[in-house]
């Protein structure tokens, strides 16, 4: 219950820096810093891969030339192990099929060092607002299943049938129960997922991919 | 007809093996054959004498004079003397008084002798004229047999001679390249087929100046000249040299040509080829092309590395400045102002833009190497000076520097800036790699001989080595093992290394940790 609790809190947004030049690090977590958004510095793909946790928010400004394994590289590694922190790249030489390449893979910006603070400002906002939209998706996912997961086997029949588009009457003969045992449970889906109306039940089955009733099994 | 006689006689000869036939030649030619021959003769005198006797009334014995004669003639000295003997008889039996008897008369006497003494000397005569004659006979035949076996000899010679001759020619034409003949003063005798197709010009119009006149423009100064000494030397002559041919271009030819001595020591003529070299010389040119383009090529990409790693390099601390710069920008504008932080930032901003500089000079040092600085130093001096400079480093890193320095090293014509730029690398990268590493961390740098020409500089560190499979990498550009590399470092010695005409190498050495060694070529 304390863990569920932890990762419910939500968790300030750092701007994860992964650049083999301390010199670049200390002076991107410096400008950060000075309006007002936390930075953390790894040295390597490896050392920032050690340290994230699920969840962990914000994005990664990432140096595409790294030791070891390269930005490239590593950016299509997140993408396989789920780590959905938005991208940023950052390089001293940019060319242009690579540029494709990490665009292509899901790359939220790809800046030219030197570059300005409003553009490297601008795109970290961006990649907030992305991973704001993907948590807040995640979380409102996890919940509808958290919800589902409370019902009752009935229940969840129920809803399947309910969400099928059939009447109370219908289920109660697919269920062999009577037609006020069915509203009960009925009112005890409502009440449960926190649906207002049938249309908004139907709404969270869809978006957690619950599926609904699809005929009698025999 | 003779010579033929004289073989049959001599195969004759050389059958006789018996005594017994020898014995009967030898009565046959001595005995029989003159006795015959005198006999015929005699009687032929004596019939004529007959029958003359009545005509002439004097008895006639003048006539065995001539039997006498032809006996000596054709018979020889024994037939002559047969036929005296005969004659004799007959004369002194027939002809003097008394007829028909052997006796003579007192008043006979005188010319039966005096008969005698004439018919022995007729046969004297006679016999020594025939000897005399057949001697000449022989002798005239001997000598035509002689003309006639010469005239054979030579007409034989002769055909022999022209057949070589025949091949000879044949040889030269059949030969695929241009061949000449010139006398000793260097007029062309002989040209094969091939020359005079190729030049579309009988020998005729070749000799004298106009020889010269088949040769490019550019090239026939130094023909000539080399011509010229040739003749006068009597050495040997080659040269290379575009000849007009009759299809209106020139041909590259490698002109080749040796005399011919006589037997006083003089040259009596030259003999030439003209080798066909216009292929070699094309490709020649082609790789003498490729090479500049490719060395061109390597140069512009030797250039856009360095951009590159220029770029990159100066890129690292303009982003630091950058990003710092507008961090102190920040902290001042902040309600209240962040003097702390902006204070620290700018010495930030100053740290990395002395950074930037340090990668400028860096940068500019590298470039002065178009200027090619050579100078005489002495490579031992320049690693204890340098080694000064590195102590302090060493020190911090607690690394102990050994040096193994062989006093007898020649001085060299090197850049000592580069040099010791080299130097630098490869101790930084030795003292980086025993970073980790246990004690004792040693670092030893070694100059010695290397073959007749080159000196050796090794910089030996007690680290962990170089990896396996990336040994051959590390002197890539870019390539780099250090979070904090450039990957340049190696790639920049390597190129100031072949600068100075030498080799930069890596190993690990069998006591742990990794070798890197250079040469360098002293002067020559």
């Amino acid at each position: 219950m304390i863990t569920q609790l932890e990762t419910d809190k939500p968790k300030r947004e750092t701007v994860f820096i992964v650049d083999d030049d301390p010199s670049i690090c200390e002076g991107l977590i410096n400008l950060l810093e000075s309006v007002g958004i936390a930075g953390r510095s790894y040295p390597s793909a490896e050392a920032f891969a050690k340290e994230w946790e699920p969840a962990s928010a914000g994005c990664l400004l990432l140096d595409a030339r790294l030791p070891g394994i390269s930005g490239v590289e590593f950016q299509e590694k997140l993408q396989e192990s789920g780590i959905g922190l938005p991208v940023i790249f950052m390089t001293a030489h940019g060319d242009m099929p690579m540029v494709r390449k990490v665009m292509k893979a899901g790359a939220m910006e790809f800046l030219i060092k030197p570059f300005q603070k409003e553009e490297l400002l601008h795109a970290v906002e961006q990649a907030f607002a992305v991973d704001r939209a993907r948590r807040s998706e995640e979380k409102a996912v996890s919940s509808i299943r958290a919800r589902i997961d409370s019902l009752t086997a009935r229940e969840r029949e129920v809803m399947a049938m309910v969400t099928a588009g059939l009447l109370n009457k219908q289920i109660a003969a697919e269920l062999n129960l009577s037609e006020i045992t069915v509203k009960l449970h009925r009112r005890g889906v409502m009440e449960r997922m926190q649906a207002g109306s049938v249309a908004e039940l139907v709404k969270m089955c869809e978006r957690v991919k619950e599926p609904s009733w699809t005929g009698s099994k025999e | 007809m003779n010579s033929t006689r004289c073989n049959s006689k001599a195969i004759y000869d050389a059958s006789m093996t018996d005594g017994t036939d020898r014995f009967s030649q030898w009565m046959m030619e001595y005995c029989l054959q003159p006795c015959a021959i005198a006999v015929v003769f005699v009687l032929v005198a004596l019939l004529w004498t007959f029958l003359l006797q009545h005509v002439i009334a004097y008895p006639f014995v003048f006539l065995f004079f001539g039997a006498i004669m032809g006996s000596a003639w054709f018979g020889g000295m024994i037939a002559g003397s047969v036929a005296v003997f005969l004659s004799s008889i007959l004369v002194a039996f027939f002809f003097i008084p008394p007829l028909f008897s052997m006796s003579v008369t007192k008043e006979s006497q005188s010319f039966l002798t005096a008969f005698i003494l004439c018919a022995i000397a007729i046969t004297v005569v006679s016999s020594a004229r025939k000897r005399a004659e057949n001697a000449i006979r022989e002798a005239r035949d001997q000598l035509e047999e002689k003309v006639r076996e010469r005239t054979a000899e030579l007409q034989k010679s002769n055909v022999e001679i022209q057949e070589s001759e025949r091949q000879l020619r044949l040889l030269t034409e059949a030969i695929p390249q241009q061949i000449w003949r010139a006398d000793a003063a260097g007029t062309i005798e002989y040209c094969n087929r091939h020359l005079t197709d190729y030049l579309g010009k009988p020998v005729e119009l070749l000799q004298g100046e106009a020889f010269f006149a088949i040769l490019h423009s550019e090239d026939e100064p130094l023909f000539r000249q080399g011509w010229r000494e040739a003749i006068e030397s009597g050495g040997k002559f080659e040269i290379e040299a575009r000849i007009h041919g009759a299809h209106g271009s020139y041909r590259w030819f490698l002109v080749r040509s040796i005399p011919q001595y006589s037997a006083e020591g003089d040259v009596a003529r030259w003999y030439g080829i003209h080798i066909d070299i216009e292929e070699q010389r094309r490709a020649q040119q082609d790789l003498i092309v490729a090479q500049e383009h490719l060395s061109q090529l390597s140069h512009t990409l030797s250039m856009a590395e360095m951009a590159a790693s220029i770029a990159h390099e100066l890129n690292q601390p303009l982003t630091a400045v950058v990003t710092h710069a507008y961090a102190c920008r920040e902290w001042l504008q902040a309600q209240p102002a962040n003097l702390v932080k902006a204070s620290a930032t700018t010495e930030k901003i100053v740290q990395e833009s002395t950074r930037a500089s340090a990668v400028v000079s860096r940068v500019r040092a590298l470039f002065r190497k178009e200027a090619q600085v050579r100078e005489p130093a002495d490579i031992n001096l320049l690693i204890r000076e340098f080694v000064r400079l590195l102590r302090d480093e060493a020190i911090r890193r607690e690394v102990s520097i050994g040096l193994v320095l062989d006093d007898g090293l020649p001085r060299m014509e090197i850049d000592p800036i580069q040099i010791q730029q080299v130097l630098f690398n490869l101790a930084m990268n030795g003292m980086d790699a025993m970073a980790h590493a246990s004690a004792p961390r040693e670092l030893t740098i070694r100059t010695e001989r290397h073959g007749e020409r080159e000196v050796l500089v090794s910089v030996e560190d007690r680290g962990p080595g170089i990896p396996e499979g990336i040994a051959d990498r590390i002197f890539e550009p870019f390539f780099s093992t250090k979070p904090e590399g450039t990957g340049m470092g190696l790639a920049i010695c390597r190129s100031i290394v072949e600068m100075h005409d030498g080799r930069l190498w890596a190993c690990n050495s069998p006591e742990g940790g990794a070798v890197f060694q250079f040469t360098i070529r002293t002067q020559v």
